[in-house]
């Protein structure tokens, strides 16, 4: 070996490289961890049009008809659970489980006061529903005319992955029926029947919850949601579930 | 001259000391209360028909001079819980010269009507409406230590002073506070905030409720799976 000449060869150590080199394997690093990481733990899409469509999908752009959908006005919520009681007799819910409930909440408010905010809580039949993508028998999945998101019990083999997947902690496992149970607007109770409205929202003496088809632009769920200056939120949008349970103080 | 002023001096220090040292003294001894002669020296308490209601036997007897014959047996019993049976104990028969408003016409001693708080205490515990919703708070300490208002801005023209009356009306319901009845006649938007506006300032909800009630946090059909 001609040792000599071993110095006057070009180094092959990294702080040679051009930088460009180097970002572009960094660049590969970077992409890799985030396919692996599923996307949403460590994105490197851009999120800019997530953001600013906002919770309410744009006119036009429901993919259901009729897009059930139900808006929860929060603020007159007053937590008496009439809607309860009807949900439990409407569909036999037992005394461990629920199809929907109320949630509590205490913030500090001016003169060293405290409000309590009620939130009604239940199935909000996302339009990209984890519990769906979960289900290992197909024992739920989204009505593809109504977007509702529906169970068949024969299939259920009760593993309970829906309820660990679902951000709404909506789903309880039956134990009469040995399947999981949860909202579905009382299509099989009271729609499929011809009525309009589920139990709960015939309940609701205050007015909270109104249910409709988005799609309808005369439907008062559709003119709550499109009401010029009103705020809308949804619970847990960072799950990019898409739900159909909207939340305002309109 | 000087002397003069010297010995007023002194005269004046002697005096105050004989003063404070005069309201250090015991003061006379009280007399000793007779429950034979004046009756039963613990306050009667009575809880029906409303809750609460005081008569002291010694402001009567003892300090107002009164016989035991004044009372008994023409308007009360003494048989302890007598008048609390009766069907006609109420403001209004005491309004018409029965019980108390034998003597308490106005003229006599104050007006049954007047004075409520000398016999009625308060009920220090919030009032809870569970109809025709499940549940509706009331604290009397708010709206009368916190706001200066008296027993009779509400009672009885807007509340009668009997526990779970209001409950009993079918025109308890918010369409009749939005119509100025019940607390609407002060919850209107401009005496108090409009009985439209902060709902959960009184309902308090099942979760509230059994809060209260002193129940486990998840009731059946609860919040947890």
């Amino acid at each position: 070996m001609k040792i000599n000449e071993l110095a006057n060869l070009k180094a092959e150590s990294p702080d040679t490289l051009p930088s460009a080199e180097r970002r572009n394997f960094l660049k590969i690093g970077l992409a890799v961890t985030g396919v692996y990481l599923g996307g949403t733990v460590l994105s490197l899409t851009s999120v800019v049009d997530a953001l600013a469509e906002g919770p309410v999908p744009t006119a036009g752009k429901y993919p259901y008809s009729p897009h059930y959908t139900m808006v929860l006005r929060e603020h007159l919520c007053i937590d008496c659970e009439l809607c309860k009681e009807a949900c439990v007799k409407t569909n036999n819910v037992p005394s461990y489980g629920y199809r929907t409930t109320i949630l509590e909440r205490r913030r500090d408010i001016v003169g060293g006061e405290k409000e309590t905010i009620f939130m009604p809580v239940l199935c909000n039949q996302c339009n990209r529903p984890p519990c769906v993508r979960v289900c290992p028998t197909t024992a739920t999945w989204k009505d593809e005319k109504t977007g509702i998101v529906v169970m068949k019990n024969s299939r259920c083999i009760g593993c309970k992955t829906c309820m660990a997947a679902c951000p709404y902690n909506a789903r309880y496992f039956n134990e009469e029926t040995r399947a999981v149970d949860k909202c579905d607007f009382c299509w099989e109770s009271r729609l499929s029947k011809g009525e309009t409205n589920p139990a709960c929202v015939e309940a609701c003496p205050a007015d909270v919850r109104v249910f409709g088809d988005l799609a309808d632009h005369n439907s008062r769920v559709f003119q709550l949601l499109h009401t010029p200056g009103s705020i809308v939120w949804v619970l847990r949008p960072e799950t990019g579930a898409i739900p159909n349970v909207f939340y305002t103080n309109a | 001259m000087k002397k003069i002023v010297a010995i007023g001096f002194v005269g004046a220090i002697l005096f105050s000391y004989l003063l404070i040292s005069a309201a250090d003294q015991p003061a006379v001894e009280q007399e000793p209360y007779d429950e034979d002669a004046y009756g039963p020296e613990a306050l009667i308490i009575w809880n029906e028909p409303v809750k609460g209601v005081f008569f002291s036997h010694q402001l009567h007897t003892m300090e107002m001079g009164l016989d035991c014959e004044s009372c008994h047996d023409d308007l009360f019993e003494m048989e302890a819980g007598a008048a609390e049976g009766q069907d006609d104990f109420t403001m209004a028969a005491m309004g018409d010269g029965m019980y108390c408003g034998a003597c308490h016409d106005g003229s006599m001693a104050f007006d049954v009507n007047s004075q409520c708080a000398s016999c009625h205490q308060q009920p220090e515990d919030a009032i809870v409406w569970t109809k025709p919703v499940k549940a509706v708070i009331f604290e009397h300490t708010t709206h009368s230590e916190d706001m200066g208002l008296d027993c009779e801005s509400c009672h009885d023209d807007l509340f009668t002073m009997q526990a779970g009356a209001a409950e009993q009306a079918d025109d308890f319901v918010m369409a009749s506070l939005y119509d100025g009845l019940y607390c609407g006649a002060c919850h209107d938007g401009s005496t108090a905030f409009a009985s439209d506006t902060r709902c959960t300032t009184c309902h308090i909800g099942v979760r509230g409720y059994a809060r209260l009630m002193g129940e486990a946090e998840t009731p059946a059909h609860g919040a947890g799976h």
